[in-house]
Parts: C-alpha cells; sequence; structure tokens
C-alpha cells in the first residue's frame, strides 16, 4: 500500500491522510472528445470529498471511472492510473465485479427494484452468494440501521420499496449500496431530487456514513458541499482546477475560477 | 440566466454594504475631526454636535448588522461574498468604535473648556490626521477592490504610537513643571490615549480589508516596525 505518494509528489491534497484513492495522469475519451485531461489528485481514506463544477465538467464521467461504470459506454476510454489501497483499478486484469462490490454507487433518482424492503438490500448479498437465511436478516437490519431508515422500515420489511417515500426510497438504495460491505460510496447528486427535509437526513447520513465508508460525492448544490465534505474538487471543462480542503475551497479559493464558480459568477 | 440576475443582486447588495460602510468611515473620521477641533478651539457648540451625532453611526451600524444577516440568509454566500460580508460586519463594530471615541473626546473637549489653555495643540489633531489617513486608504482599497493597498495603513500606526508617546512625555514634563494644570494635562493624556486606541481600530480595519481581497489573513504586525523594549514600555 503506497500512503501519502500525493505528499511526495507535491500534488494537491497533498495532507497527512491515509489515501484511499490515488488518481494519476487520468484522460477520458469519448470518442475522439477528450472530457477528462490529466487528472491527477489522492482522496482520504473515510472522508467525504465532494466534487464540483458546472454541467459537462467531467465531475460525473471521473466518478464513474473509480468503479469502472464508463465500461458500458462503448466509446469510452480511459487511460493513466487510478489506484484503490494502491492497486490500479484501471489494469487490463481488475476483476471489475469484484471493484463494484469494494465502490459502492447512489444515483440521483432513487431506483429501487420492483421487490420488496428487504430483499432490496437482500439482492446484492445474494448475488455473492449468501443464502442462509439468518446472515442474510442481520446483513438487512445493519444495512438498514447503517442509512438511518432502519426504524421506519423494521415492520414492513415485505413492503415494496417503491412504496416508501422519496427520501426513504434513497436511503434504501443507500442500504442496498452498503449491503455488500464496499469501502467506498460513490453518490451521483444523491439529494437533487429530495426535498429539503430528505435531504437534510441523507446529509447527516453521509456524515455518519464516513465513520466506516470513504464517501465521494458530486454535487450541484455548494452549500451541500460546504456542509458534508472535508474536501472539495472542482473541475472545469475536464481540468481539475482546483482540489483542497472544504473550509479553504468556500472561503479562500486560490484559483480565480474556482472563486468565480463558487460565488455564482458562471455555471 | 438565473445566475446571471442572482449574480447581479448580489453585485447591487455588497455595493449598499459598501455604501453603508463608507457613511460609516466618514462618519468616524468626522467625529474625531470635529471632537479634536472642538478641543483645539475650546468651542461647545460643536463638541456637544459630536456626541448629539453619535446616535447617528450606532443606528447606522445597527442597519447594516442587519442588512449583512439579510444578505447571509438570502445569498448563502461563498468565497469573496463570504468573506466581505464578515469583514464587513467586523469593519462595523471597529468604526462603531472609532465613532465612539469622537464622542469621548468631545466629553474632554467639554470639561476643557471651562480652563484655560495649557498649549497649544499641535500633535493632537496631527495624530487625527494620521488616522483619517488610514481610514481613508481602506475605503480606497475597498472600492478598487486591491488587498494590497490596504497593506500601506499598517506603518501609519506606527506614527500614531510616536506621536502618543510624544505627547505622554509632554505632558509628564507639564505636570511636572505646572501641578495646578494637572486636570487639563491628564484630560490630553487621555485624549491622546484615546486617539491611539483608534488607531488600532483602523488598523484593524486595513486588516480585514486586506483578508478580503486577498484571501489571506493578514496580521499588521507583519507589515509594522519591530516593536522594542522601549515600545512596551511606553
Amino acid at each position: 500500500m503506497e500512503y501519502n505518494s500525493a505528499k511526495r509528489e507535491g500534488l494537491a491534497g497533498a495532507e497527512e491522510m491515509p489515501v484511499k484513492i490515488s488518481t494519476r495522469g487520468v484522460d477520458l475519451y469519448y470518442g475522439d472528445r477528450q472530457v477528462l485531461k490529466k487528472i491527477s489528485f489522492d482522496m482520504g481514506e473515510k472522508m467525504v470529498t465532494a466534487f464540483i463544477g458546472p454541467s459537462g465538467c467531467g465531475k460525473s464521467s471521473y466518478l464513474r471511472c473509480l468503479n469502472r461504470m464508463n465500461d458500458f459506454i462503448s466509446s469510452a476510454r480511459v487511460e493513466g492510473i487510478i489506484e484503490i489501497d494502491g492497486e490500479n483499478i484501471l489494469a487490463a486484469d481488475t476483476d471489475v465485479i469484484a471493484l463494484r462490490r469494494r465502490v459502492g454507487m447512489v444515483f440521483q433518482k432513487p431506483n429501487p427494484f420492483p421487490m420488496s424492503i428487504y430483499d432490496n438490500i437482500a439482492y446484492g448479498p445474494r448475488l455473492n452468494g449468501i443464502k442462509d437465511r439468518g446472515t442474510l436478516d442481520g446483513i438487512v437490519e445493519k444495512s438498514l440501521r447503517d442509512a438511518a431508515i432502519w426504524e421506519e422500515v423494521r415492520d414492513k420489511l415485505k413492503s415494496p420499496g417503491t412504496g416508501l417515500s422519496g427520501g426513504q426510497q434513497q436511503r434504501l438504495c443507500i442500504a442496498r449500496a452498503v449491503a455488500t460491505q464496499p469501502d467506498i460510496l460513490l453518490m451521483d447528486e444523491p439529494t437533487s431530487a429530495l426535498d429539503p427535509m430528505s435531504t437534510a437526513r441523507v446529509e447527516e447520513l453521509i456524515r455518519e456514513l464516513k465513520k466506516d465508508y470513504t464517501v465521494v460525492i458530486v454535487t450541484h448544490n455548494m452549500q451541500q458541499a460546504a456542509r458534508i465534505s472535508d474536501y472539495t474538487a472542482f473541475f472545469l471543462l475536464g481540468d481539475l482546477i482546483e482540489y483542497d480542503r472544504t473550509a479553504k475551497i468556500f472561503t479562500s479559493p486560490r484559483d480565480r475560477r474556482t472563486e468565480d464558480y463558487i460565488s455564482g459568477r458562471f455555471g | 440566466m438565473d445566475t446571471i440576475n442572482t449574480r447581479k443582486r448580489i453585485e447591487e447588495d455588497i455595493a449598499l454594504l459598501k455604501s453603508m460602510i463608507y457613511r460609516m468611515s466618514g462618519l468616524a473620521s468626522e467625529s474625531l475631526e470635529k471632537a479634536v477641533w472642538a478641543l483645539k478651539n475650546q468651542d461647545v457648540e460643536v463638541a456637544r454636535n459630536v456626541i448629539a451625532d453619535g446616535d447617528i453611526i450606532d443606528e447606522l451600524e445597527e442597519k447594516l448588522d442587519a442588512a449583512c444577516m439579510e444578505f447571509a440568509a438570502r445569498y448563502q454566500p461563498l468565497g469573496e461574498d463570504l468573506r466581505v460580508v464578515v469583514s464587513v460586519m467586523h469593519i462595523a463594530v471597529d468604526l462603531e468604535r472609532i465613532g465612539d471615541y469622537g464622542e469621548n473626546i468631545a466629553k474632554a473637549a467639554l470639561s476643557l473648556s471651562r480652563l484655560p489653555q495649557l498649549k497649544p495643540l499641535i500633535d493632537i489633531p496631527r495624530m487625527v490626521e494620521i488616522i483619517k489617513e488610514m481610514l481613508r486608504l481602506s475605503m480606497a482599497a475597498i472600492d478598487g477592490h486591491d488587498g494590497e493597498m490596504a497593506l500601506k495603513v499598517f506603518p501609519l500606526d506606527d506614527e500614531v504610537d510616536d506621536l502618543e508617546r510624544q505627547i505622554m512625555r509632554e505632558l509628564l514634563l507639564l505636570i511636572m513643571e505646572k501641578p495646578e494644570r494637572i486636570e487639563q494635562s491628564f484630560n490630553l493624556m487621555n485624549v491622546s490615549r484615546t486617539l491611539e486606541r483608534a488607531g488600532d481600530h483602523a488598523t484593524n480595519v486595513a486588516e480585514r480589508v486586506a483578508y478580503m481581497y486577498t484571501g489571506r489573513p493578514v496580521k499588521a504586525g507583519s507589515y509594522r516596525r519591530r516593536k522594542t523594549a522601549q515600545d512596551d514600555g511606553n
């Protein structure tokens, strides 16, 4: 495991923290179009890292590199190195299924499977070969507790997941994502479809989750990034413009473009 | 389009906050200037005006405070906008304090107006001129969006301190020479000490302005003459 390699190289994010995800010179192309340009930075373990930037800046595309979701896009081509715990996940021999088990994902719109709450959570573990009822029960309860929704659904585990409110559905999806015991949770605008109260619940949950997980979140809501993240990365037109402690980014960013973006001069 | 309109409103509201700060700064300068003028010319009426006008600065500070709160609630500012609104709130406190000092000096002018003048006042008005320049520079820095300009304020506070020490020495001598004039000397010492503090607040204002536009915390000490043991001993 190579910790703090960024510190030696003097790269962004180079502070005393155990590095979970280390990115070196990543380029991403969709066909001929380059959407990420030489991205290099380190994300800390059990930290919340927020990606901000205007639409089309590459932040979601980069997020999808972290669990090789871009593999589903036939024209996508990724170059460079992304190491998780020191292992290059872009290598040809990476077990992508195992990778996605370690790197869970939550999307913008809650997307519970059309099945019961219980089965939504048990789905992943079952795919991984867990059959024992008692074990599954334990996983379901722990995941729902981790996602701060257990108390609300414990009496209706057999009801369909789609019957829950939007905010509950999103927390159900977070529970589903943690059921396979990932180390990393990727969240692509997880609260953009939720009302303020549900958003507050999910934000609180994210702060709780970082005790056990490394969380990477894409958000269009700058105040949200300021509220919940430890580090913030600002992307613009495929470049990583600035990456620093969140407090620094939102009070006195180094780059004029960051300043202009966070104060709403463009985007 | 939404972003652009919001941005425009933010700019307008910041311009409003700034204009309130300029006004406060103008009033604070005027308060010191008039109070010392009253002291120098033993003009009771002007002294009374200064005391009466103190409320205007206080009211303005309250309004500015409310406007800053509203700005923060409305826009949830980040980056420079955030630095500006927080700094403006702090600057208002310093300016209000300078205004209070003007009132204190005016009160001293009132009580000294009954007594014969000790000596022609030269250095005390000079202190006021420097403090006015300090505030003027800070306001120009805000107006010109120029954090570096605010740094020029810091050496001026050394001059204020020098004058204060000089006045203290002189007045101590006078007390020894003319013990019957001890009340006047004592009052003038207070005035001089008050102006020295006003200089400190003007320095705070400059620190805030520098932070607003450079984004790094600025400490006046790094831009001033090094302190010597004599400075501390006074």
